[in-house]
Order: C-alpha cells, then structure tokens, then sequence
C-alpha cells in the first residue's frame, strides 16, 4: 500500500476551475473520504488521481513516484465506478480476472486470485454469471472483487454505494469498513452522503466548488467546522445559523457581521422566564428514537431542536423559550463564512 | 371489431402496393421459371416443367456469373465494414474540428450510385483519367476494360459509395459504448490494443453483425454501379447475377431464364442470411 499525495493540484476545463490549488496527502493504510456536494469537485481529483484526467496544474505522488506522465494502467490503482463498469460480455470470472490477464499473471496463479477474491466477497457461487444476471449488491461486489483482486497501491472509490437501496447501503458500509481494515488498504472515497463520510473515513476532506474547506477526522469537522458551509453540510438535522438580534440574544453579547451556529442536539427547550430565545413551534417530526421541532423565531428564522422522544413534546403554535450553553455555541463571520470561534 | 376494420383499411394501400410489386412478382416468378420462352416474339411460351431450371443451374455462364458475384461480395463488405470501423475510431476522438471530419466520412450516403459511378467512370478513363494516370496505365487498356482489373475497379467504387453508411453505422455503435467502461479497462491495465479487442469490438458485435447481414444482402443485389461502370463486361468479368438477370429480361428478352437466376439469387441470400443468423450471431455479445 502507499500514501498518495496532492499537492498544489489545479483542474480547469476551459474557463471553469473544478478544482482549485489542493494539497492534501491520503496517508498509508488511511481511508480518506473527499465528501462534497454535486459539481465541487471530488470525482475530478479522484479521476485525476487515477490518471484519466491531467491536471491543469500541480503534481500528484503515489509513495514517492510522481505520476503526473504517467498512464493509469501504469499506476497501480484499482477504482472501483458508481456505475461499476463492468463487461457486459464477461463472465463474473473473467470480469475479476481482467486486471490479473492485463499484466501478464500466469493462469495458475491467476486462477488462485480470482478464487480468493470472490470468496472474500461472497462471490463463489455467482463466477459463471453475466452481471446482466446479477442484482445491484452482486455487481457491487464483483467491481469491489475486481479491485482487490490484484492487491494495488491503493484503492479508488467513486460513490460506490449510490446505487444501492438504503438498507443494502447501510450494510455494505460496514463490509466496505471491515475489508479495508482486513486488507490494511489505502482508499480514496468519494461521496456526497455525509454519513458514509462520518461513519466510514480515517479522515475527511470536503470540497466545495473546487476548494478544500477541511480536513481533519469525523469528529473533529462535526465539533470545529472551519467555516459556515462545512458547519451546515456536516450534522443531521443540520446546523442552525442564526443571525441579527436573535443572535445577538444567544450570543449574550452584541455580535453583528456573525452568524451563530448551533447544533440541534445543543439546544434546549426551557421552562418561561428562562432561555435566550423567543420562538413559537411551527412543526413537530417524530422519528421515533427522536424528535426535531421545528421553532420559528420572532424574526422569521427557523430553528430546529433535537429532543429524545421520551420528552414532552410542545404543541404546535406554542409559544416556547430556548437556551444553549455558551461552550456550544460557533461563531462565523458573516461575510467570509470562516469560523472565528 | 370496428378498430380491426379501421386497421386493415389504413394497412390496404400498403398492401396493395407490396402485392403488386413484391408478393405477386414473388408469385408469378415461379411461373416464369417453368416455361421456356421462345427463341422470337409473338410464340407462346412453352411449360417444360424443371428442364429450364436444370440448364441454367448448370450452364457455365450462370457459373460464372456465381462466382463474380461471390468475389464481388468478398471483396466489398469485409473491405467496407473495416474500413468504415477504422474511420470511425479515428473520428471519434474529442478534438476541436472533428466534426468537419466526420462529415466527410459520412458524406457519400448523400450521393447516389449513379453520381458515385459517374464519377469513378470519369476518373477511370482509359485516356484522360487521374486515377489510369496515377496507375501508369495511360493510353493502354482501361481499368474497366480489363478483364484482369474489371471487377476490381467496381469493388472500389461500391467500398467508396458505401463508406459513408458503413462510417454512420459504426460511430453510432462506438456511441453506444459508454465510456467508463475504458476507463475501467485502462485502470485495469489495459493498453490500446486490448482495450480496443476486449471493450470495443464485443461491445460492437451487435452493430458489426447487422453490417455484415444487411451489407451482404445489398452487394448480392449490387446493379447501378454495374450497369454503368462496365455493363457486365468486359467478357462477363463483371457480371454478377442481378446484372445477368437484368440482361436476360431486358436485352435478350428471355424472362424464363432470368426467371430461374431470380430463384437462384434468393436462395443464396436466403441461406447465407440463414447461416449467419445461426452461426454469427452466437457470437455476438447484446449486454450492455
């Protein structure tokens, strides 16, 4: 396995700039997770990456070889698409056997990799099938089983679980989790699903409009967020961001050109007389571990709160008091959106 | 009921149309094939039963007329399939001003046979040709007219004229090949040359079966070009059964004969057809 690193990486396609001035460096044995929405440009890096796209600037390394010259097939990755791609044509088998044919493996040797490959992935009984046969899950596994079949460098992953129904994704998630851990494998993982990124990466790198806005574990972009669009993107429910007088109340001090963030689990209902804030209930959903109410404040800004369900819930169009404590509250600046405290 | 009645009331001009010119035609030729036709006009034609068909199967001109036909056949479509393939690799790249390109290669489905062969007469010119000058042969014996060259020459002509077809059909089936499975290929560790034998040509398969059917269905019935380029000459070497067929009824006025050539062509499109659905088409790769 190797680290890989990114460093001053620019991608511009005519006069769109997808990706601006990255740095960053996957470590060995890390699952760095690129987490974003659509169009900031985490499928770009990954592509570049893998080489099938050139950087307009800047110079990737695989361990200690720059790779900018040169080809994928030459780079010892394995990349596993959100769509899979794999040939139609193929047999499971053969689909698994390509990477292993393409350099040249003698055939027992070959055969014994497949084999392995496709046990690891519960895939034994399926290697005569065409994937036109084979569910979502199987074809899922067979491009994993075509990646860890050669034992690269280093693992790329395009949104692999996207295609996946909800309950199969949160599933194989924990496989995925339990394979790279096995295979002590260093994988890039792209996703726009912000649980995968929490529950999954060693780390996690977000990306908006081509520029990295963080980078640092779960935990840490949850509890510290660098700046309001990370604060907003991490956590469901998300943040709430608060402005104006209603700031200035939970704040407990004048704070103009700041945007208070807080987080719905850090807010409190609180009995009259008490609490920072006005608000009236405007809804109430019921998860059922939990429930968010949805407050309204007296200038028109929503809040949400986070209550287990074992609480009272307030009634619709009550009039309610919230509080927080001054240690969870997060200050951006209005303008720049970055976090100054 | 009503909309049954609707259904075959709209179908009937069509139907008509196909029953005067296709199914009764179909029908009639039968006939034709089972009765000599007298040596001058005005006799009545004579019923010999299977004797017509007997000699001409067997006579050497219809051999020979097979035989033109079959190179005729080898030479144009596995000649135009791979290099409509090849043109259409080249023209699918993503550069600025391939567009241009690919209208020139795709061009010649604009221009008809006439026009194509025309042009190749003119270019062929014993005398004043570029094409006989190019080759050295000026003032000598023509391309056209020699027997060695004849065919040659008309199987160059129908490879251009349907160049452009071939070029539309294969960028439509590259089209269709979508494209991470070249990256998944090229990741995998694929060069150009497997990517091209273990992506591209199984994902085509479809597209390359229909041209080899439809291709050879069409040079088996291969007339203008002919009719205009050499007339079925010189000395038969471009004589291919349609053309023969065409001579017999409309030169030599004896539609018995062309009557059996008729049966005899379809027989042999129907089984190759017949052949390559079988045998080709197990080949062919329709997953996507």
């Amino acid at each position: 396995m190797s680290s890989i690193t990114l460093a001053g990486v620019t991608k511009r396609f005519d006069a769109t700039v997808a990706v601006d001035d990255l740095s960053l460096t996957v470590q060995d044995h890390e699952l760095l997770v690129l987490l974003g929405p659509s169009g900031c440009g985490k499928s770009t890096v990954l592509r570049m990456i893998a080489g099938l796209e050139a950087p307009t600037a800047g110079e990737i390394r695989i361990g200690d070889r720059v790779v900018n010259d040169v080809e994928p097939r030459d780079r010892d990755l394995a990349m596993v698409f959100q769509s899979y791609a794999l040939y139609p044509h193929m047999t499971v088998r053969a689909n698994i056997e390509f990477p292993l044919r393409s350099r040249k493996v003698p055939k027992e040797q070959r055969a014994e990799q497949v084999r392995a490959a496709a046990e690891m992935l519960g895939l034994t009984e399926y290697l005569d099938r065409k994937p036109a046969q084979l569910s979502g899950g199987q074809r899922q596994r067979v491009a994993l089983a075509r990646a860890v079949v050669r034992q690269p460098a280093a693992f790329l992953m395009d949104e692999p679980l996207s295609n996946l129904d909800a309950k199969l994704r949160a599933a194989t998630r924990v496989e995925l989790v339990e394979l790279q851990r096995r295979l002590e494998a260093t994988v890039v993982y792209v996703t726009h699903d912000q649980v995968e990124a929490m529950t999954m990466g060693h780390r996690v790198a977000i990306l908006d409009r081509g520029v990295l806005q963080q980078l640092g574990s779960p935990q840490e972009v949850y509890d510290r967020p660098a700046n309001l669009f990370v604060a907003r993107f991490i956590g469901t429910p998300p943040m709430n961001t608060i402005t104006g007088p209603a700031a200035d109340a939970l704040a407990g001090r004048a704070v103009p050109d700041n945007v208070i963030g807080i987080r719905p689990e850090h807010l409190d209902i609180v009995g009259e007389g008490s609490g920072a804030l006005e608000a009236t209930v405007d809804v109430v959903e019921h998860l059922g571990h939990e429930q968010h109410v949805v407050c309204r404040l007296a200038d028109g800004q929503l809040v949400t709160v986070r209550q287990g369900s074992h609480q009272p819930a307030p009634a619709a169009l009550a009039p309610v008091r919230l509080a927080a404590r001054p240690e969870h509250l997060h200050r951006f600046d209005a303008t720049t959106g970055e976090r100054l405290g | 009921m009503k909309d049954a009645l609707l259904g075959y009331a709209l179908v009937l001009p069509s139907l008509l149309v196909f029953g005067v010119f296709v199914f009764y035609p179909f029908a009639k030729n039968f006939s034709l094939a089972l009765h000599r036709t007298p040596p001058f006009p005005g006799l009545p034609k004579r019923y010999v039963g299977l004797d017509q068909v007997g000699d001409v199967l067997s006579s050497s001109e219809f051999h020979k007329s097979l035989r033109v036909t079959i190179e005729f056949v080898l030479l144009t479509v596995p000649t135009g399939i791979v290099l409509g393939l090849l043109l259409a690799v080249l023209a699918h790249r993503q550069l600025r001003g391939i567009g241009v390109y690919r209208t020139i290669f795709s061009s010649t489905v604009a221009s008809s046979v006439a026009a194509a062969s025309v042009i190749f007469f003119t270019l062929l010119n014993p005398q004043v040709g570029l094409l006989t000058y190019w080759l050295g042969r000026s003032g000598e014996l023509g391309v056209l007219e020699d027997p060695d060259t004849a065919l040659l020459a008309v199987a160059v002509t129908t490879i251009w004229q349907n160049l452009g077809l071939s070029f539309i059909l294969m960028s439509a089936g590259l089209q269709g090949v979508p494209d991470d499975l070249y990256e998944a290929a090229a990741v995998d560790g694929a060069n150009g040359v497997r990517r091209f034998w273990h992506v591209t040509l199984p994902m085509l398969s479809p597209t390359l079966f229909f041209a080899a059917v439809v291709g050879s269905i069409m040079a088996f019935q291969a007339f203008g070009q002919i009719d205009i380029l050499t007339e079925g000459g010189p000395n038969n070497e471009t004589n291919v059964l349609v053309y023969s067929i065409y001579k017999d009824v409309f030169r030599f006025g004896n539609d018995g004969v062309a009557a059996v050539k008729a049966i005899a062509l379809f027989v042999i499109v129907f089984v190759l057809t017949v052949i390559q659905l079988r045998f080709a088409e197990r080949r062919v790769s329709y997953a996507r």
